[in-house]
């Protein structure tokens, strides 16, 4: 009895082993690693893709803000100044998102997506460049309000 | 709409319409700013804040595209470009100076009140710049 008890045991070692093997095996195949790869690879892609769309959203936004008809008084140019200040800050951080990315792209990964996403952030560090200049540096070039001024009344 | 043009706009854009990189120059400054109307061209980044008169930079064709400087004289329903400057290829710059901005708007203010203008129209999907009646094809 404890023989075949042993033997039964055995057996199922056996089987044990032979069925991990086969699903550690079934799990491994080539297609299951790509496919695996794959499907990372495209929530990856789409991940940058959302973040791309995001920042261009933004970056929209913020152009708009351009358009104020409205008097900026040193209120609004501290105001503006802080969201210089903070597109700033997000454009060193997606930047260092872009870094870490990059190393796909170098092995031809998500090079399209990736392209995409600097491209955004580019735009990103645009933008904050002409808040400056339009809040800050333009009019204080000599003749440039009074110049605006002038083409208003043409 | 009327469209004008500065001299350096027509110079950039001759030397630009050559080269394999912005073959789409032409078609894009066709597409955005002809056959429109002048409220439709109110949009991209202004410049001069609440000015009156927009001067206004313009990313056309994407953020590796070009950049166009135009200012929209709106009783008088006319665009003014400026100056344009591709983001890459081999003439490509990131931006231009505020000094160099403020020029330009210089330069246009003293070329409308000269009349020292070129006229801006598109025949054959061509663009012609016209001064004083005589065309000049580029």
């Amino acid at each position: 009895m404890e023989c075949l008890t042993a033997k039964d045991r055995i057996i199922d070692s056996v089987k044990q082993v032979r069925n991990d093997s086969f699903a550690d095996k079934k799990h491994f195949t080539e297609e299951q690693i790509v496919n695996s790869f794959l499907d990372n690879l495209l929530d990856f892609k789409k991940s940058l893709s959302e973040k791309s769309f995001k920042i261009n959203e933004l970056n929209k936004s913020l152009e708009s803000l351009t358009w104020i008809n409205e008097n900026m008084d040193d209120d609004c140019l501290r105001l503006i100044n802080d969201l210089i200040a903070a597109m700033k800050d997000y454009h060193s951080t997606l930047i260092r998102h872009y870094v870490n990315a990059s190393i796909l792209k170098d092995k031809g990964i998500a090079k399209d997506e990736i392209k995409e996403f600097k491209n955004s952030i580019d735009d990103l560090k645009e933008m904050f460049i002409d808040f400056e200049s339009i809040y800050f540096h333009l009019p204080q070039i000599p003749g440039f309000k009074e110049t605006s001024k002038e083409l208003s009344l043409i | 709409m009327k469209v004008f043009c500065l001299e350096n706009f027509k110079e950039e854009f001759c030397k630009l319409k050559g080269k394999k990189a912005y073959k789409t120059l032409e078609s894009d400054i066709i597409k955005y700013f002809f056959h429109k109307d002048i409220a439709e061209l109110n949009s991209g980044t202004r410049l001069n804040q609440n000015a009156e008169a927009p001067y206004i930079k313009k990313r056309i064709n994407g953020s590796g595209g070009f950049r166009f400087y135009f200012l929209i004289l709106l009783k008088e329903e006319n665009l003014y470009l400026m100056f344009v400057h591709p983001k890459n290829g081999p003439d490509g710059s990131s931006n231009i100076t505020d000094e160099s901005k403020a020029l330009l708007l210089k330069k246009v203010h003293d070329s409308i009140i000269n009349g020292d203008l070129l006229n801006v129209e598109v025949v054959d999907k061509t663009l012609f710049f016209k001064k004083n009646e005589k065309k000049e094809f580029v």
